[in-house]
């Protein structure tokens, strides 16, 4: 099944009295279990390519199919249901509440969807796979990077998402955290989530299955990642 | 989101710079307490005036004496408000089925070797029915559902009779207390008494009496008197003739307002009153109704009201826009918060219901803290009123149901700012 599939993607942007094309025309096939690294310069359009995939933005023209389903017409809080429990993010500033613990952040996007039985079970299962358990109950100040990162990611699996959408995730890291991050987001494709990553990094891109290149709001070539190395 | 969640999502948000929420439920805490506090001096006003004129029935009129001050001297307008004037007001007023005519003054009574300074009344043979119709004062330990009679009211002997009030005979009742004090145990009926310098022989005592509601017994002291004929008192305990009080007694209750105009025509011929030149007459006495009372006491609790409506508002407001104040403040700086909470699928409602939920609970908590202050300045209130303030106990939910409704009213602009941020904007704001 394509977790992912775009039709003629496209997205303007009306600045002042000129109309920027972010996205002109993207078709975009993604299949379940993929690892798929999206790279460009900036001003290419990842990042509103991310923002649509995300269903945090709707598209100007064109069709955007997640799971075969049309989300490309769906109302703010219809989109915001999607978000809750089909998609996962992992941010690069991670985006983590100050004031919750790791376990309850985790345990947030639970609390907007629908969700009986016991969340904090759910979301503790979580922070087991991303080897936090021991730091449930810490700040996000009281956690190094990756260990933040660690927790994102953790709130981005608790809802089973269909798809994981990473932006620049090893970003704000050192290499070596990074690269454990990284190690964590291919097991996670290895267990059969799909996973969506937009980075500069040519090495963090190689992670992954298939890296496509943006330029100029489209996708100037589509390959698999070992072709590319 | 769950609304317990919700609730426990708002809480955070108001708990995590409490500094800064308490100042801002301050404008909410002294507009309720405020609120509560004069509201208490109203109701205590209130109570005051019922129980001052408790004592006129629904079917009475009471009629006075104009009086104005001259020479440091409490003086009568025109002519005197006369026993004569009472006595005839019954057989020409048709209304009227009865008139009692009453007079009071300081006396120095003496038996023996002992003497009591005290207020006498000079009162008709009926004046036991009027004190029960009044309902004011019972015997000691009298059950509330029994009913009274005169003779419940009299200890020893007995009061004095309709011939006796005609003739003006020199015959008294004492006050409980009054012949205690007086005759130290000895039997005072049939004894001769003095007042002032007229001899009386006294006829009955008084049972001992209390007030009936609780709270005047102890500024009553229904036990000290001398009851006697009004006759004999005008005759005899006066320079000059004294003025009357009259309390005509109407046989239609629905017709006080008609009674009153027909006893107004029957004193201004009998005052040789009449129309001025503008149309009004220049009457030298007064009538009031029970009701006149309670419209008197009613508008003024009209007034009262405004005044407090006006007070509350503006109190409110001003304690509203704080909290309008903060929460856009706390939007502002948590719009990352929001832009997170957004991405991972709160919708537009959970994104309101949380920011609103905040304002409500500021309010409410300004709200709470503001009947509890109301309530510990009504003794403050009272020693600045002459002891007049008492909490109203609608005040409470009404101070507190206002609040709740500032907070909604004032949280839901910011909250529904927050419902409308962008959440790419949001997750970029720094």
């Amino acid at each position: 099944m394509k977790i992912i599939q775009t039709e003629n993607l496209t997205r303007t942007y009306v600045v002042g009295n000129s109309t920027v094309n972010a996205l002109r025309g993207v078709n975009l096939d993604v299949e379940v279990g993929e690892f798929v690294a999206l790279m460009g310069p900036s001003g290419s359009g990842k990042s509103t390519m991310m923002h649509l995939l995300g269903c945090l933005d709707t598209p100007s023209a064109g069709r955007y199919l997640l799971e075969e389903r049309d989300v490309s017409t769906l109302t703010k809080d219809q989109r915001a249901a999607v978000r809750n429990n089909r998609i996962g993010f992992v941010f690069q500033t991670f985006n983590l509440l100050p004031r919750l613990n790791a376990l309850e952040n985790v345990v947030l996007p639970l609390l907007y969807g629908r969700n009986g039985g016991d969340m904090n079970q759910r979301a503790s299962e979580a922070l087991e796979r991303v080897g936090l358990t021991s730091r449930a109950q810490h700040r996000p100040n009281e956690l190094s990077g990756g260990e933040r990162q660690r927790v994102t990611i953790a709130r981005a699996l608790v809802t089973n998402p269909a798809l994981i959408l990473a932006d620049e995730p090893t970003g704000n890291l050192d290499s070596k955290t990074g690269a454990e991050i990284m190690r964590l987001l291919v097991e996670l494709c290895a267990e059969g989530h799909t996973i969506l990553m937009v980075t500069h990094d040519a090495k963090v891109a190689a992670h992954a299955g298939r890296i496509l290149q943006m330029q100029d709001g489209e996708i100037v070539n589509g390959r698999p990642a070992s072709v590319a190395a | 989101m769950s609304p317990l969640n919700t609730l426990l999502t708002a809480l955070r948000g108001i708990s995590s710079n409490a500094l800064r929420t308490a100042l801002t439920t301050l404008g909410i805490v002294i507009g309720v307490a405020s609120v509560i506090a004069t509201l208490a001096l109203g109701n205590g006003a209130r109570a005051a005036v019922n129980a001052n004129f408790r004592f006129l029935g629904s079917d009475q009129i009471q009629i006075d004496q104009d009086l104005q001050l001259k020479n440091g001297q409490m003086q009568a307008v025109g002519k005197t408000l006369t026993y004569e004037d009472g006595l005839g007001m019954a057989s020409v007023v048709p209304l009227v089925d009865r008139a009692e005519m009453t007079v009071s003054g300081s006396a120095k009574l003496r038996y023996s070797r002992q003497t009591v300074d005290l207020t006498f009344q000079g009162t008709d043979a009926g004046a036991l029915l009027t004190v029960i119709s009044q309902g004011q004062v019972q015997p000691v330990g009298w059950p509330s559902n029994k009913a009274l009679t005169p003779k419940d009211f009299i200890g020893q002997g007995r009061f004095f009779t309709d011939a006796e009030v005609l003739d003006g005979d020199a015959v008294c009742v004492l006050g409980y207390q009054t012949a205690l004090d007086l005759f130290e145990g000895d039997n005072p009926i049939g004894q001769t008494v003095w007042v002032n310098r007229k001899s009386c022989q006294v006829i009955g005592v008084a049972a001992e009496l209390e007030a009936v509601s609780v709270e005047n017994r102890i500024n009553t002291r229904p036990n000290e008197g001398l009851f006697m004929p009004v006759s004999f008192a005008i005759q005899n305990l006066f320079d000059t003739e004294p003025w009357v009080t009259i309390i005509a007694h109407v046989t239609d209750e629905s017709k006080m307002e008609q009674a009153k105009a027909e006893i107004a025509t029957y004193l201004r011929q009998r005052h040789d009153i009449t129309q001025g030149p503008d149309g009004n007459y220049a009457d030298d006495f007064h009538m009031t109704t029970k009701q006149d009372v309670l419209g008197a006491q009613q508008q003024s609790a009209a007034t009262f009201s405004l005044l407090l409506t006006a007070l509350a508002v503006v109190s409110l407001v001003v304690g509203g826009i704080g909290i309008m104040n903060v929460m856009l403040v706390s939007v502002s700086e948590r719009t990352r918060e929001i832009g997170v909470r957004m991405a991972v699928g709160a919708r537009s409602r959970d994104v309101v219901a949380q920011f609103l939920l905040e304002a409500v609970l500021l309010s409410a908590g300004g709200g709470l803290l503001g009947i509890a202050m109301g309530v510990l300045t009504i003794p403050i209130a009272a020693s600045l009123n002459q002891g007049i303030a008492l909490l109203d106990p609608n005040s409470v939910p009404l101070a507190f149901g206002v609040s709740l409704i500032t907070g909604l009213v004032f949280g839901l602009y910011p909250a529904l700012r927050a419902a409308q941020l962008d959440p790419i904007e949001a997750l970029r704001y720094e």
